[in-house]
């Protein structure tokens, strides 16, 4: 009995060693398991009920997820970026820019865009969403022509980028106090039972159509290639400047996305401090779930999973009552310390 | 006895590379190294390189057994390993590259130029180099990069070098200027371990020969008691053909013409064309610039200028899209840096050209692209497990031909293989040679890039032979011989036929 225990075990720990190594997503689903059990063991079991104790452990995932969704829904376009062996600094400068129109569009003030024109509810708010949206495929557009036609190497482009987007969009408004209608509010804050988990749901929407756009379509495929060996792409038929024209592109939507969210959920966004360092988690979230910063490696799912353990991280940190100054150490050494995790599996 | 290798047996998990070989060189022998892709020679290598170590088995150095822990240990031992990929760094003069790995490494002390110049003054001058040792790498032939790296390891005090493939990128001078100087270290008592694919070049360079299949030694001796053919023998397990290939085919349409190609400096005014049932060479020495020509052609280069008619129609290509659209594959030379992408599944690798025509919304088919890779595995023979398995798995024969059926899944009317049996062993060079005459004998217009002469005249029914950026000729029929190949490719103008 005991012996076959014993073998049983032994078959585990080969099984999970094999994994270990072979795939690169499992270590860091494993990874994350064990944030989320630290995080639920500090969140202690100290509550009259189980109900309660459940209750308060959803509320507080609920929130973790909700406060993190506009930065993961970004990073799961920087992912695409960072594959093609490209960066994008832009992302925080693009969020306010596409924010500040959303905030002008829908003003209700009297220097609301659409208010003045006459167009109002629902109509209103639909037509914004279109508009901010074509609007962060303009900008991300712009970034990609730089990079592509005229061969800016993408750090330098995208950090011009960010310092033009932001600096217009500061400029621009100064002293502006638009306010958005309240019936906009519900499109983050809207509640499903009792839980206000919009925001969670456009991530996983989000991230279900990116993932299938890296594993099954051309352009997905081809954003693996361009990454991997940039010659031999083109050597093989693959036009690689559109393909990376492309990923900025759609990095600029998604953005776009991601600032509609967060106007959304509370209303109103800071010009100056909005996305500030947005750039930065983004790339976090990507390296942490394995993406090459070389490019040709990468996978959505373990973006995923690289925001979830940055945000329990976050969570867990709170918990702890490690002064806030003291946090970006914390999430610095994680990202280290996933790349030195995932450097050893592949040399063993 | 300067090294002796006894028993070495290695394996990579399950995979026993090496089944017990022993191994032994002389001073002052050119010992050829012979073996398929796959066979261990590499690894048996990198074990005398100290870079792997032997699961079992004794390594002597000058009679004293020795433990080799790593690379740094190996060269203070008197071992050198030249690789296949130099290790210069082109944008240095030569006499820091003969320093690479030392002077460098003292820490704070100022580097001494004077005293590195002089050091490679000497060196050069012992093994009869007449370079300037402040030249800078990049402006060196092939043959020069290869002379610094052999002496470099001379000035480490090396008394064994290994030459892993040192002739692949050499021109045939080039090769003879590389063999000048291992005789010249033969004369010095240095031993010479050659690994090559070229069997005549062994033949002609060597003193002796060991050959390497699955892991086991299974010949060794003089060179002076071997032919290639009895070789070549050895090393696949059974007789390779030698015969010629060539065929007579009826001469169809027009396929391609180019008129007037231009490229900066790479070539200029190039003309020619090819017609169906044809196997045309494109040949000359080593930067003659045609697989620039080719790229061109294929639209990876966007500056060229030049027409281009397709069946008598005109197209215009300026990306490799258009290329491909218009049914041209090209095979680039130097496939891992070309043509292969080493994040992607074998199939993958072999549908990378063709997802567009099969494509519904942009979403790939791949059960289409497994069936197709299933039929081009029989027809072109590749030797693999699983195509959801890593393309770096294949050996470099298997991984040309899935590059191969990468094109002919495109179904193209013409195909341009640049160099298509680089790095590819004996028996798998057959069977590409085999698949090229079946596409031509399909009507499909087949174009090879080649600086082997040999490979040419082999089975090409017509051959375009270029010099400098120049078309310098071109040669059929009875006038298409190594001789006239030669003068033309070094320049010469005697042998031009007017078709």
């Amino acid at each position: 009995m005991t012996e076959k225990n014993i073998n049983y075990f032994h078959q585990f720990i080969l099984w999970f060693k094999n994994r270990w190594s072979t795939s690169p997503l499992f270590s860091i689903f494993i990874a994350f398991i064990v944030m989320v059990i630290l995080q639920t063991i500090v969140l202690g079991f100290d509550y009259p009920s189980f109900g309660d104790w459940f209750t308060s452990w959803t509320n507080n995932w609920i929130n973790i997820l909700r406060n993190n969704a506009s930065v993961a829904i970004v990073a799961l376009g920087m992912t695409f970026v960072i594959m093609t062996g490209g960066i994008d600094l832009a992302v925080g400068a693009t969020l306010v820019a596409t924010g500040a129109l959303t905030m002008t569009l829908l003003d209700i003030g009297a220097n609301g865009f659409l208010n003045a024109i006459g167009i109002t509810g629902w109509t209103a708010i639909f037509i914004t969403i279109i508009v901010v949206i074509l609007f962060g495929y303009l900008l991300g557009s712009l970034i990609g022509v730089t990079v592509t036609r005229g061969m800016v190497p993408p750090f330098i482009a995208t950090l011009g980028a960010m310092m033009v987007f932001r600096s217009v969009t500061q400029h621009f408004m100064q002293g502006a106090a638009p306010r958005v209608p309240p019936e906009f509010l519900q499109i983050a804050n809207f509640k499903i039972g009792n839980y206000m988990i919009m925001p969670i749901i456009y991530w996983i929407l989000i991230a279900a159509v990116m993932y299938y756009i890296s594993k099954r379509t051309i352009f997905g495929r081809q954003i693996i290639a361009v990454g991997s060996n940039e010659r031999a792409a083109r050597l093989s038929g693959i036009n690689v400047k559109q393909v990376k024209y492309r990923v900025y592109a759609l990095s600029g939507i998604l953005v776009a996305i991601a600032a509609i969210i967060q106007v959304s959920r509370i209303g109103s966004m800071d010009f100056a401090g909005s996305g500030r360092g947005m750039e930065m988690d983004a790339i976090a979230a990507a390296v942490v779930g394995g993406t090459s910063m070389m490019g040709g490696r990468g996978f959505i799912l373990g973006t995923v999973y690289g925001m979830l353990i940055i945000a329990v991280l976050n969570n867990l940190l709170n918990l702890f009552g490690v002064p806030p100054l003291l946090r970006d150490a914390f999430k610095g050494m994680i990202v280290i310390a996933a790349v030195l995790l995932q450097r050893k599996e592949k040399t063993a | 006895m300067l090294v002796e290798l006894r028993n070495i047996q290695k394996s990579f998990g399950k995979n026993h590379v090496l089944k017990d070989v022993s191994l032994s060189i002389k001073a002052g022998e050119i010992c050829a190294l012979l073996g398929e892709n796959g066979a261990g020679k590499s690894t048996l290598m990198n074990i005398l390189g100290g870079i792997h170590q032997p699961d079992k088995g004794k390594l002597y150095i000058n009679g004293a057994e020795v433990n080799l822990t790593g690379p740094e240990q190996s060269i203070n031992m008197g071992i050198s390993f030249i690789h296949q990929e130099l290790n210069l760094i082109n944008d240095l003069p030569i006499y820091e590259n003969m320093f690479l790995e030392r002077d460098y490494k003292k820490g704070f002390k100022r580097v001494q130029h004077q005293k590195m110049i002089q050091e490679t003054k000497e060196i050069f001058e012992r093994m009869h180099v007449d370079l300037d040792p402040r030249m800078l790498v990049k402006e060196l032939d092939s043959s020069y990069k290869q002379i610094i790296e052999i002496c470099r390891a001379i000035s480490m005090n090396a008394s064994v070098i290994i030459m892993d493939e040192p002739t692949t990128s050499l021109t045939d001078s080039e090769i003879e200027r590389v063999f000048t100087m291992m005789r010249r270290l033969r004369d010095q008592q240095v031993g010479i371990i050659f690994i090559s694919h070229k069997l005549k070049e062994v033949i002609e360079a060597c003193d002796t020969y060991a050959v390497l299949r699955d892991g086991r030694l299974v010949s060794e001796g003089q060179v002076s008691d071997v032919t290639t053919k009895e070789l070549a023998r050895f090393m696949v397990g059974y007789d390779v053909r030698t015969d010629q290939l060539v065929q007579q085919r009826d001469r169809g349409e027009e396929i391609l013409r180019a008129e007037k190609f231009t490229y900066n400096a790479a070539f200029s005014d190039i003309t020619f064309s090819i017609h169906q049932g044809e196997v045309v060479g494109f040949t000359g020495l080593l930067g003659d610039g045609r697989s620039e020509l080719f790229q061109s052609i294929f639209g990876a280069n966007d500056i060229s200028s030049g027409k281009l008619f397709l069946y008598g129609k005109e197209i215009n290509i300026h990306t490799t899209m258009d290329a491909v659209k218009n049914g041209i594959a090209y095979l680039p030379r130097n496939r891992k840096e070309n043509a292969i992408i080493k994040d992607m599944n074998i199939l993958e690798n072999s549908a990378i050209a063709s997802w567009k025509r099969h494509a519904k919304w942009g979403i790939i088919q791949h059960s289409i692209h497994q069936e197709k890779l299933a039929a081009l595995q029989k027809q072109l023979k590749i030797r693999m497990t699983d195509s959801s398995n890593s393309i770096l798995n294949l050996s470099g024969g298997n991984q040309q031909k899935v590059v191969l059926a990468k094109w002919l899944s495109t179904d193209p009317r013409i195909l341009i293989l640049d160099n298509p049996t680089q790095g590819v062993d004996v028996g798998a060079k057959e069977d590409i040679y085999d698949i090229i005459l079946r596409l031509a004998d399909e009507g499909i217009g087949v174009i090879i890039l080649s600086s082997e002469a040999n490979e040419i005249l082999r089975f090409c029914n017509r051959t375009y032979v270029m010099y400098h950026g120049q078309l310098q000729g071109e040669l059929k029929g009875e006038a298409m011989n190594e001789q006239a190949i030669m003068e033309l490719a070094t320049g010469g103008d005697a042998f031009i036929s007017t078709s």
